[in-house]
Parts: C-alpha cells; sequence; structure tokens
C-alpha cells in the first residue's frame, strides 16, 4: 500500500511502500511536480528498483527544467539502498533524525 | 520448517508475496531488520522472471529458517535459463544524464543478501534461485562499506 500527496507545508508526502506494483501510482502524481520539491520519505518504508526508476525519471525531468527533487526523512534502511544505487550523488538527501 | 506458495505471474502478485514472508518472519520469529532486505530481493528476482520469461506457469516461492535468519528459493518453470548471479553490475557513477530507469534490482540484491545461487535443469526446463539472508552476513553498508558484490557469486 502506498499513498502520495501534498503535505501541509506543501512538501510531498510519500507513505508506504514504494514497489513495482505501486509504481504506476507514484509516477502519476510526481508527473505533476514542477520546480524544486521535497519528498518527504519520513513514512516510506520500502523502495524497490522499480521505485528508484520513478525517483530518477522525476528528478531527471525537474533537473531539465533547472528544478530538482529533494529526499527529507530517509530512513537507514532506504539511505543503504540509495547508497549502493549511487542516488546519493544525484539527490539531495537529508536522513531521518 | 519449510514455508511454501506459488504466485502468479504478475506485479499484483508481489502485496501477496510481502504478506507470506510477514507471516514467516512473524510465525518463525525471525529478526525482523532481515525482512525489507528479504522483501526487495523477492521483489527483484520475482519481477525479472515476470519481465523477462514467455512462460505463464506460477512461480513457486520457498521460505525455510536458518540460523540466524531466512533462505528463500523461488523456482520458475518452463523457462530458458538466465543466471542472475552474472548480470553486470549497474555503473553507479554515471553523471544523472546518462543514468537511465532499470538495470538496478539484481545490482541491489548482491549487497543486501549473504549469498544467492542459481541452477538450471535442462530436463525440467527449472531455473531455481536461492539467497540467504542472515544477521551474520550484515549488509554491505553495516561493514562500513558498499563493496560487497562477491558473495553473491558463492
Amino acid at each position: 500500500m502506498l499513498t502520495i500527496d501534498f503535505g501541509p507545508d506543501g512538501n510531498v508526502v510519500i507513505a508506504g511502500r514504494l514497489d513495482a506494483a505501486q509504481c504506476p501510482a507514484a509516477q502519476a502524481f510526481l508527473d505533476q511536480v514542477q520546480g524544486t520539491v521535497t519528498l518527504d520519505c519520513s513514512r516510506l518504508e520500502y523502495i524497490s528498483s522499480a521505485g528508484l526508476g520513478v525517483l530518477l525519471k522525476t528528478q531527471k525531468r525537474l533537473m531539465g527544467s533547472a528544478g530538482k527533487l529533494r529526499l527529507s526523512g530517509v530512513n537507514r534502511h532506504l539511505q543503504d539502498i540509495f547508497v549502493y544505487s549511487g542516488f546519493d550523488k544525484i539527490f539531495e538527501i537529508e536522513p531521518s533524525p | 520448517m519449510t514455508a511454501y506458495r506459488s504466485f502468479r505471474r504478475s506485479f499484483d502478485s508481489i502485496p501477496d508475496i510481502f504478506a507470506l514472508t510477514a507471516e514467516v518472519f512473524a510465525s518463525e520469529q525471525i529478526d525482523p531488520a532481515l525482512l525489507p532486505s528479504v522483501d526487495l530481493t523477492l521483489e527483484e528476482l520475482f519481477t525479472n522472471m515476470v519481465k523477462y520469461s514467455a512462460s505463464s506457469a506460477a512461480v513457486r516461492i520457498d521460505l525455510a529458517k536458518v540460523p540466524g535468519g531466512v533462505e528463500v528459493t523461488l523456482t520458475d518453470y518452463d523457462v530458458e535459463p538466465f543466471d542472475v548471479t552474472q548480470a553486470p553490475d549497474a555503473d553507479i557513477d554515471l553523471p544523472i544524464e546518462q543514468r537511465k530507469p532499470g538495470g538496478l534490482g539484481l545490482h541491489l540484491i548482491r549487497r543486501l543478501v549473504d549469498c544467492v545461487h542459481y541452477e538450471y535443469s535442462p530436463e525440467s526446463r527449472e531455473s531455481r534461485i536461492t539467497f540467504r539472508k542472515t544477521q551474520a552476513g550484515a549488509s554491505a553498508s553495516d561493514r562500513g562499506t558498499v563493496a560487497g558484490s562477491a558473495n553473491a557469486h558463492d
């Protein structure tokens, strides 16, 4: 199960599990965002390579128009996945406190 | 104790696979810290089977508790051989302009589990992939390095 929506502070809040079955919904939402966007991952429990593809596609699109996707509230497991995939070099990542 | 179930060859089966792992981890009291890596490895291997095989047979998944963790086997029926342990790593140092979505699944699992074995039976046209995740085989980041691909080829 995955939910993705704007939070009260204007950040995009993603919660649940971003697996291959949930990627179409996440991609459809992120295809609508513009500029510099913070994705609050503090309630994101899980991401697979399919989910990484959604983030990469969004980052490439936003950077093409001088924006970017920032990732905040990233837990230890997700941080490992981002490091192993080299996403720590192409995303600004703020770990969870 | 071993638990097994067969899953329809569809991305829609992924939540049911996660339900099986959660059920086995709870009933067998396997360290829940190992679950995200097991789920990710299962998802990557299962979705590979869904995407790259023409078979319509269901995929069987077996889980067995082992000392300090779990051993998981995926059996794919009526398929051509494809040794996942020989797939090359992704180049994670490419600049973003040259990076493309995809190609990270097998790269990731080498870093997340203790070992991955591949077997193929030409007579029955069955592929069998077995991986093990234990507390002793901590992920590369737990050891302070990301260079951990060799153990996936044991």
